[in-house]
């Protein structure tokens, strides 16, 4: 911006920079259970350039969630959904196998919205106490 | 009360990009403002862990250094310095990152503990080795745990302070004095519009006694 201050541009930039870092550990690719469950250190690449660990004790529990044919579709890390300024959170499933993983995991039924489940607070630390390293969060800055 | 921003001239362009940096200024601070609040809600569930596996820890330390005095006890410890010796073996640890609304911390896995054969002689010891073993295995497994729980809090720490002081520079200084410049600039452009009526009303009298 012509005209501005050095402090303005600084703040300006920096605040920029604050809502790029929120999302940049998403993954570049997500990987099926199926490839990870191969893997001998299973992990995704983030945007970032670091790696992602996945936890094998949380791989197996995820494996006893589902049935063996759908090891394929479901893909890793589950992505959880923050709403800026709203108290509910998204699961986002594009399958129908990340919707059966989070029924079982909160073990209640949930319905599925354009391709979200949405959950909230106690159900999210819930969600997060059983699979730390199979989800992320992805910041989303619509309003 | 907040400070004003320096503007160069108070114009209406001025005015529209101070508009534009408060929406972006709320913008971020309701964005912020989560991830505090995720960040915390972390931070609450890795320290209910940490104390769960401390708590654990020290009951199965307990319970090994029992195990391993009787097993001292009917051995004697020269005979078993020996199988010690010969059941020394290195640790595999799968380290790497995991992320947390933008926090790397560490994620470790203890690979191969639980071994059939742990290199002492089965033939020479009793159980009670054998249970010792059992349990320092629980142990160093409990001990990676808790490494990783504490760094995790640690590092999770640091993050929200850092969060905080932004949160708390946006609400209580950006945002304020971004408002109260706002407000000056509007007051600025209707004093003008009293200034240039007042001026309006006068040329017309003069022009009238004309």
């Amino acid at each position: 911006m012509s005209g501005e201050l050095p402090y303005d541009r600084i703040l300006r930039e920096y605040l920029t920079g604050e809502l790029r870092v929120l999302n940049a550990h998403l993954p570049g690719k997500q990987k099926s259970l199926a490839d990870l469950w191969d893997e001998e250190y299973p992990h995704v690449l983030c945007n970032d350039g670091s790696v992602h660990l996945f936890k094998r004790k949380e791989l197996r529990y995820l494996d006893s969630l589902i049935d063996s044919g759908e090891r394929k579709a479901l893909l890793l890390p589950i992505l959880i959904e923050v709403n800026a300024g709203r108290g509910e959170m998204a699961v986002l499933c594009p399958g129908e196998v990340e919707k059966k993983v989070i029924q079982k995991v909160l073990d209640m039924p949930l319905d599925v919205r354009e391709g979200r489940v949405t959950i909230y607070r106690p159900q999210l630390a819930l969600v997060r106490k059983r699979l730390k390293t199979t989800t992320q969060y992805i910041f989303s800055p619509q309003l | 009360m907040p400070q004003l921003i320096k503007v160069t001239r108070p114009t209406k362009i001025e005015l529209i990009k101070l508009r534009r940096r408060l929406s972006l200024a709320s913008r971020i601070q309701k964005l912020i403002k989560d991830r505090v609040s995720i960040l915390v809600m972390e931070f609450l569930q890795i320290a209910g862990q940490t104390v769960e596996v401390k708590r654990g820890l020290l009951d199965d330390f307990s319970a090994m250094y029992k195990a391993l005095s009787l097993a001292a006890g009917y051995h004697g410890y020269i005979a078993l310095e020996k199988e010690f010796t010969a059941s020394e073996g290195g640790l595999e640890i799968a380290a790497g990152l995991r992320n947390i609304g933008g926090v790397k911390i560490p994620a470790f896995e203890l690979k191969k503990t639980r071994q059939a054969l742990r290199g002492y002689s089965l033939i020479d010891t009793s159980s009670w080795l054998d249970r010792t073993a059992e349990l320092s295995e629980k142990c160093l497994e409990a001990i990676v745990e808790l490494a990783e729980l504490q760094r995790s809090m640690a590092q999770l720490g640091m993050e929200i302070n850092r969060t905080k002081r932004i949160v708390n520079a946006l609400e209580y200084l950006i945002i304020p004095s971004l408002q109260a410049t706002i407000k000056y600039l509007n007051m600025k452009f209707e004093e003008r519009d009293r200034e240039e009526k007042s001026r309006l009303k006068r040329v017309k009298v003069l022009l009238e006694r004309k």
